[in-house]
């Protein structure tokens, strides 16, 4: 096994300017918001965010201009507000959104964790979704060999970059999810390559003692860096619940026109 | 009594003892319905959410403002990831989900994606999260919106996100004034929450409901008022609802 640990500065240059990338976590959980930080800090340009459903990650890399595109099936602070820089910026024409549905992007992120090309997905016909993503070439409708019945096929999605948040991980790469876990194993194992943040740096023997643990094997692994707080203000499940008053914050921070004063603050957290 | 407790008695109403039921992102009030069907009428309801907690304990669970939040676990039983659930929803076994609407036409379909072009909005919406995937495919789809008036009920959506009425299916739409059905002719008046008029519920859509006989929605018992409060202590339910 290869030592990867390196830090955050050294981590980012895998990351090309214009490369699609996607992140760790849902909304306000295991965002990988400190290497979020590290890529504002290497003004890093035209990135292609792919997502489920993403939150103030997303957001505040488009209020940096870090981004040319953007799919997710959903994009927002929940009860918080919608993200306000996000949808400047698609309004306004400067970024271009694709809007997803959990359902195909879910199962585009196992297909290509699998190593397949395609996956037929259920449901979606009849929604105005479908043109969209046909324009796009992520789908086309196709006719089930066996059955003749219409359905979509999903085009595989291997991400350049993966950027994943974890519990406890290796210098080897080798990690550990604790609670859930989302699509991030599909995701880490669909990109071609993958950063791993993580809480805690631990002894190998960690995974010796419980290999059931090892939810991300060291193999897929390019970088680890250790970054403790690293999801903050999102929640990191048995490290800490998410920072409600300060997501808030940035919310409002962002309805008062002074988001270039949160990002300031926000670089250099870690 | 808050409106938002007559909303979430309406929608726990929709869950039959054994369903298996969904919520999503931003889902304060499906999530209470949810657990008041579970601790009342339907104890087999199988519990499923983003969080990814399978029956999460009722006596440990307080409301946070992110649906997704790692303490919406507490005491569950298993993980079931989303796309497990997903799984389920492909094999017919996922019963129903809980969706909001920014736009709803009269047979419940709904926009959660634009107001204005897709390619250029006016207002860029969050996206509709499982809607397309899933509102073809589960049996029973209940829709809910904090805002019953003309710019949510409109004649034409500017984007069909996900599909509403179809056969076979079960659709209802909970407002904060009346519960509705859908049907192959149009949206079916059942109840107007209480304290509301017929006016009030007609004059704030942009199309006719078709009204027969309906009657009064049920308002939550003291005990299961008990129940919503325990479970929110810190009122979540009622940020949908401040404009």
């Amino acid at each position: 096994m290869k030592e990867k640990l390196m830090d955050a500065k050294e981590a980012v240059e895998l990351i090309p300017d214009g490369c699609s990338i996607t992140f760790s976590g849902v909304s306000m959980v295991r965002k990988p918001m400190g290497f979020v930080a590290e890529i504002i800090k290497a003004k890093k340009k035209d990135l292609y965010l792919i997502d489920r459903e993403a939150g103030m990650d997303f957001d505040i890399l488009v209020a940096a201009k870090c981004v040319k595109k953007v799919r997710a099936a959903m994009v927002g602070f929940e009860i918080f507000g919608l993200a306000l820089n996000l949808r400047r910026a698609v309004e306004q024409g400067e970024v271009k959104f694709i809007e997803e549905t959990c359902g195909a992007i879910t199962n585009a992120f196992r297909a290509g964790s699998q190593g397949i090309p395609f996956v037929p997905v259920k449901g979606i016909l009849g929604t105005d979704l479908v043109d969209i993503h046909v324009k796009e070439g992520n789908w086309k409708i196709i006719e089930d060999p066996f059955s003749g019945d219409k359905m979509v096929a999903v085009r595989a999605v291997n991400p350049d970059v993966a950027v994943i948040h974890v519990q406890k991980a290796d210098k080897f790469g080798n990690s550990s999810i604790e609670g859930a876990r989302f699509e991030d194993v599909y995701k880490a194992k669909a990109s071609k390559r993958l950063i791993i943040t993580a809480e805690e740096i631990v002894p190998t023997d960690y995974f010796k003692q419980n290999p059931e643990k090892n939810t991300i094997p060291y193999f897929y692994v390019d970088a680890v860096v250790h970054m403790p707080k690293g999801a903050y203000p999102t929640g990191c499940p048995n490290y800490y619940d998410p920072d409600y008053d300060e997501i808030r914050r940035y919310v409002s921070l962002c309805k008062e026109g002074k988001v270039e004063e949160y990002i300031e603050e926000f670089v250099k957290r870690w | 009594m808050h409106v938002a407790d007559v909303m979430i008695k309406a929608m726990a109403m929709q869950i039959e003892d054994g369903d298996v039921f969904l919520h999503g992102l931003a889902s304060p009030l499906p999530a209470l319905a949810m657990h008041l069907a579970k601790m009342t009428h339907a104890p087999n309801m199988v519990y499923l959410s983003v969080a990814e907690g399978l029956d999460p304990d009722p006596e440990r669970y307080r409301l946070h403002p992110c649906s997704a939040d790692p303490r919406h676990t507490n005491g569950c039983i298993g993980i079931v990831e989303l796309l497990e659930t997903f799984d389920l929803a492909n094999k017919g076994l996922l019963t129903g989900m809980f969706l909001g609407g920014a736009q709803i036409d009269k047979f419940a379909n709904i926009n959660l994606t634009c107001i204005g072009s897709y390619e250029k909005p006016k207002v860029k919406l969050p996206g509709g999260a499982a809607t397309a995937f899933l509102t073809p495919i589960v049996k029973k789809l209940v829709i809910w919106t904090t805002n019953h008036s003309k710019r949510v009920f409109v004649e034409n959506l500017d984007f069909k996100t996900g599909i509403g009425y179809q056969e076979g299916k079960k659709t209802v739409v909970v407002t904060d004034k009346a519960v509705f059905e859908a049907t192959r002719d149009g949206l079916k008046l059942i109840s107007i929450h209480p304290g509301v008029t017929l006016e009030d519920v007609i004059e704030n859509m942009s199309f006719e409901p078709i009204v027969e006989d309906y009657g009064t929605t049920p308002t939550p018992t003291d005990v299961e008022l008990k129940l919503i409060e325990k479970l929110d202590p810190d009122n979540v339910r009622f940020s949908e609802f401040k404009r």
